[in-house]
């Protein structure tokens, strides 16, 4: 699917090698697109990493990449099922990789934001904080923006790695930013949803929430989507912070909205998945996806694709249920889809590609 | 730790297992439930072993305080539950201060670790509203945040209640396992052994971090029943939160949690190090435990739980948890008849009558023998206060 300015979320696109907040954008697909598909039916192939998954896999071309909780970034061929190459970190790895040119950008619990070579899988640069790194870093106009739990959100240059700003925020900060134009919005362990200026990571405006926020925005117009520890999805006016509506749901919400069109479509811990109009927050539909859901949903050609102890896919317009697949088992995972192949892994450390 | 120790710990051990699976049979009127193994315990060598472990400055003595505010549509109150919290430290202490309250259990030199229970999250667990209370506490004594660490055994189920996100920056926050396989995080030389149904590893092993990170540790178990030991409170969240291989235990419909749970909490450096119990009950499960999130079995109880001795809080929680099922029409934990045993996880999740084991709760009695406190209700010296 090419990306359009509705599904980068900003009347000013960004350009094609920017990676603007979790998994790409705000359908969340790592920038794939794909056509819907059927429920899967066997696997192309299987590979064990030896270690969970407890992040997103993302894609480009003909290779997946998957950090592990061992420290490993793995680079998989997915005609193969075969690794490439694999870099090893010196902590374990909660953060979802993000792609900029010709690198993969993570982060680890050893403090540093690693960005390595695509195709080799050398370092090309790190840039250290003092707390794990659990966000996955967002890139805009060759700044890479990422927080730490040393409760600072930083800026580097996305080709160097060289600091260019970091700004305190009032809590650890492990929600992945969204990078607008000329803002950055990203959650806070304290239960603040901020925004920043791209430039100078100064604060521009706070507003808070009754706790903390895992979830990654979405920006959709002028309005911007989040959820919250505190139950609620949140609507906020991007330009001003305020609260346009709130939504509740039964438990905390650490998963991230995807967003289709005029609809938001985001997990609650709760067990549900929740459809909700971004202009006025009014619930479309809710379905029961498990006993947990703390993953990002993905969105793509009207299926809401989630991953919960499983894998499932439902229609966007109604929330009914298409398909479930046992495989997949997952806290922070989101399935890659691509011509008809769905790429998952999970806490089990098994990564799967199945038609 | 010598030969000689390694066996009179075994011998020892192996009495109080009688002792456990005789009081356990008193019970059973329907169905003959076999009798515990020998467990072999290999422990940390100890010298004179420390007041300040378990059953700790005050055996017997139970603060319970309870304080309607402290949840209010499924959210805990963390303003609320921090003034239950030094209610309680004071009531415990006989201290006017809260600050001399937690300087008896704690010291500026201490690293301090911060034992959670995650298991049920997120629908119940221990509240982070209460840990970052106890965690403010501790620091306010002269603890520096780089020596308290937050931890239990399952990374993934902490990841699941967000305490990473929760806690304030400079606290450390550990998974003890990356995943169920894990075992680079335990110590080899301190383990407890015992064959329960012919299990190829018969071995569990104490977490490094209590082996040797920490030199005191508080324990913020939760307020629930668990359909294997009858109720997971103090004692099961350090026995079976400190070592690994567990689950292996209990195998349906039988359990040898009595007296694993008991011996478990006496190995040193565990027994020691322990010196304060929270029992966070501002949420109860009294049927699903220990991971349901069926919301109908999940009352709003609105109680803390403060002391030193594990047996007493657990004895007491026994008898809310007994208490609340009768109000529910669910059996008792003590049941032993088979009709209420089913082999079906959905249906015990979803129905207050029945069970997936034989529960042992006689694991509180068991190691109240073992000297870890106080199990007669008698003898407890319950105070309550209430709040709000």
């Amino acid at each position: 699917m090419p990306m359009t300015n509705e599904t980068r979320g900003t009347s000013a696109a960004p350009a094609a090698d920017e990676w603007v907040t979790l998994l790409c954008d705000n359908t969340r697909t790592g920038g794939q697109g794909a056509p819907p598909m059927e429920a899967p039916s066997r696997a192309r192939w299987q590979l064990r990493l030896g270690s969970s998954v407890r992040s997103a896999p993302v894609m480009r071309d003909t290779t997946l990449y998957v950090n592990s909780l061992a420290g490993t970034l793995h680079a998989i061929n997915v005609e193969t099922g075969r690794l490439k190459w694999k870099f090893e970190a010196p902590g374990q790895i909660h953060s979802t990789p993000s792609l900029y040119k010709n690198k993969v950008l993570f982060g680890c619990d050893d403090g540093n934001v690693y960005a390595v070579n695509a195709e080799l899988g050398g370092k090309s640069w790190d840039v250290p904080t003092k707390g794990e790194v659990w966000a996955s870093p967002v890139v805009r106009q060759g700044v890479a923006c990422f927080g730490s739990a040393d409760g600072h959100v930083y800026a580097a240059d996305a080709d160097s790695g060289k600091l260019v700003w970091k700004q305190q925020l009032g809590g650890r900060v492990y929600s992945t930013a969204y990078a607008a134009e000329k803002n950055i919005y990203v959650g806070s362990g304290d239960g603040q949803v901020h925004s920043l200026d791209q430039t100078t990571g100064k604060i521009l405006w706070s507003t808070p929430t009754g706790n903390g926020i895992d979830s990654s925005p979405a920006l959709v117009r002028d309005t911007l989507v989040i959820g919250s520890l505190d139950f609620f999805v949140y609507g906020l006016d991007a330009t001003t912070g305020a609260v346009r509506w709130k939504y509740e749901t039964g438990l905390g919400i650490s998963s991230s909205p995807a967003v289709s069109g005029d609809v938001a479509y985001i997990g609650s811990k709760d067990g549900f998945l929740y459809a909700l109009a971004i202009k006025t927050g009014e619930l479309k539909w809710k379905t029961r996806a498990g006993e947990v859901v703390t993953s990002p949903l993905v969105f793509s050609e009207g299926v809401v694709y989630v991953q919960s102890f499983g894998t499932m896919a439902l229609e966007a317009a109604t929330g009914k249920v298409m398909w479930r697949a046992g495989l997949g088992g997952s806290v922070q995972g989101a399935p890659v889809i691509r011509e008809r192949v769905i790429y998952v892994a999970g806490n089990s450390g098994e990564v799967y590609a199945l038609e | 730790m010598d030969r000689r120790t390694f066996v009179k710990r075994t011998s020892l051990g192996s009495a109080v297992l009688f002792l456990g699976g005789v009081d356990a049979l008193a019970y059973d009127e329907e169905v003959k439930l076999p009798l515990p193994p020998p467990i072999d315990v290999h422990e940390a060598p100890l010298g004179k072993r420390s007041p300040l472990g378990i059953p700790g400055l005050y055996p017997g003595r139970v603060v319970e305080v309870s304080d309607p505010r402290s949840i209010v549509r499924n959210r805990v109150s963390q303003p609320i539950v921090g003034q239950m919290l030094e209610q309680g430290m004071k009531e415990l202490t006989g201290e006017s201060s809260v600050r001399a309250a937690w300087a008896k259990f704690v010291e500026p030199k201490d690293v301090v670790g911060i034992k959670i229970n995650p298991s049920g999250a997120p629908a119940c667990c221990s509240s982070p509203e209460l840990v970052r209370e106890i965690l403010s506490a501790v620091e306010s004594v002269g603890v520096p945040a780089r020596n308290i660490v937050v931890y239990d055994r399952f990374g993934y189920e902490m990841d699941i209640g967000s305490y990473q996100l929760l806690m304030p920056p400079g606290i450390r926050v550990v998974g003890v396992q990356g995943d169920r396989l894990d075992a680079s995080g335990y110590d080899a030389n301190v383990y407890c052994q015992a064959d329960f149904f012919g299990e190829w590893e018969t071995r569990s092993y104490m977490a490094s971090i209590v082996a040797s990170e920490v030199n005191k540790i508080i324990n913020v178990p939760t307020l629930k029943d668990h359909s294997a030991s009858g109720v997971t409170g103090c004692l099961k969240n350090l026995g079976y939160g400190t070592f690994n291989n567990v689950a292996r235990s209990h195998r349906p419909p039988y359990s040898f949690t009595n007296p694993l749970i008991g011996v478990m909490c006496s190995v040193e450096p565990l027994r020691s190090k322990s010196v304060l119990n929270i029992m966070d009950g501002t949420r109860m499960v009294w049927h699903g435990g220990p991971l349901t999130q069926n919301q109908d079995f999940i009352y709003q109880a609105g109680i803390l739980m403060v002391g030193t001795d594990p047996v007493a809080m657990d004895t007491i929680e026994l008898e809310m948890i007994e208490k609340k099922r009768r109000d529910e029409g669910a059996p008792s934990v003590w049941e032993r008849n088979s009709k209420s045993i089913t082999a079906d996880g959905g249906e015990f999740y979803r129905d207050r009558t029945k069970n997936l084991f034989f529960r042992q709760p006689g694991h509180i009695a068991a190691a109240g023998k073992l000297g870890l406190g106080i199990s007669d209700l008698k003898q407890i010296d319950h105070r309550q206060v209430h709040m709000g």
